[in-house]
């Protein structure tokens, strides 16, 4: 029925993490991990087929000796984003 | 979660709500307003008591306590971004930036240069702090931080017109209207959106 959805982004859970990474510059797994309420091997698994789409960046770095994951879009993810987002529109009021 | 087929209304509704709810999480600088707002309050009422006691020497000591709030400010901002894993955003960081530089220029008016501004240095330190207040609203979008900035703005210009010996009145009551009362207002609605 949405065959010009992208897949990847018709998720509930990786449009939210796509939507998050919207309004911010970078946010770290936890702060996903708490808006969106999902559990971290779930998260964990979204997050990596965002990565593989190219959709968002993720960054391991290490804050006072302790992993910290951030979280940021890319432009391909942006476009992405958009484009979901006028398809989207054209479902919901067709011209 | 992941399971679950959207529709397009859902999809929509989805992306919107979790943009706003991201937004919100910005609305958890309330206490720094009240703390700042009741800093110029104690700062200024002080100035005015030393004034009518006729103790000129020491009007400018309370002043002292605004870069002692600065710093009190940075680790109190720092440990909350810390604390709540907050995230980067465009809108957060224009607003410290914005936040420190008038801030600053603040102090450095007030330290340096209040001689050479004379009668117009309190309706100068509102407007730029009124400044700061709007622009902070309308990014957030909180009608009464824009409300309480304009009306600071007024109270501003309005104090171009009054003796100098009342700005510290004008400056106490642009604190209450601009910082104390949308820093509350900005906390209730930080707790509305949690239950």
């Amino acid at each position: 029925m949405f065959k010009d959805l992208d897949p990847i982004l018709h998720s509930q859970l990786r449009l939210s993490i796509v939507s998050i990474l919207m309004s911010v510059d970078e946010a770290n797994f936890t702060f996903i991990k708490d808006e969106t309420q999902a559990t971290s091997g779930n998260l964990s698994i979204q997050v990596k087929k965002l990565q593989d789409a190219g959709y968002i960046e993720v960054k391991k770095t290490f804050k006072n000796n302790y992993p910290n994951t951030s979280l940021s879009i890319t432009k391909k993810g942006i476009e992405a984003f958009e484009n979901y987002v006028n398809n989207l529109k054209q479902y919901i009021n067709p011209k | 979660m992941d399971k679950t087929e959207l529709t397009p209304e859902q999809s929509l509704l989805l992306i919107s709500k979790t943009i706003e709810e991201t937004k919100e999480r910005f609305k958890e600088y309330g206490s720094i307003f009240i703390f700042w707002g009741t800093l110029m309050v104690l700062v200024f009422g002080s100035q005015l008591v030393l004034s009518l006691l006729e103790l000129y020497k020491f009007t400018m000591l309370p002043v002292y306590l605004f870069p002692l709030g600065a710093v009190f400010t940075a680790i109190y901002a720092w440990r909350e971004h810390k604390k709540k894993n907050m995230p980067k955003t465009v809108i957060g960081n224009v607003l410290q930036n914005i936040g420190w530089v008038i801030g600053m220029n603040l102090m450095i008016m007030g330290f340096l240069f209040s001689d050479i501004l004379g009668d117009a240095m309190g309706p100068v330190f509102i407007i730029l702090l009124a400044l700061m207040i709007i622009v902070s609203g309308l990014s957030v979008k909180f009608k009464p931080l824009i409300i309480g900035g304009a009306l600071l703005n007024l109270i501003g210009l309005g104090s171009f017109f009054i003796d100098r010996d009342y700005h510290g009145i004008s400056l106490m009551l642009g604190a209450v209207v601009g910082m104390i009362i949308p820093g509350i207002l900005l906390n209730i609605a930080r707790r509305k959106n949690n239950v």
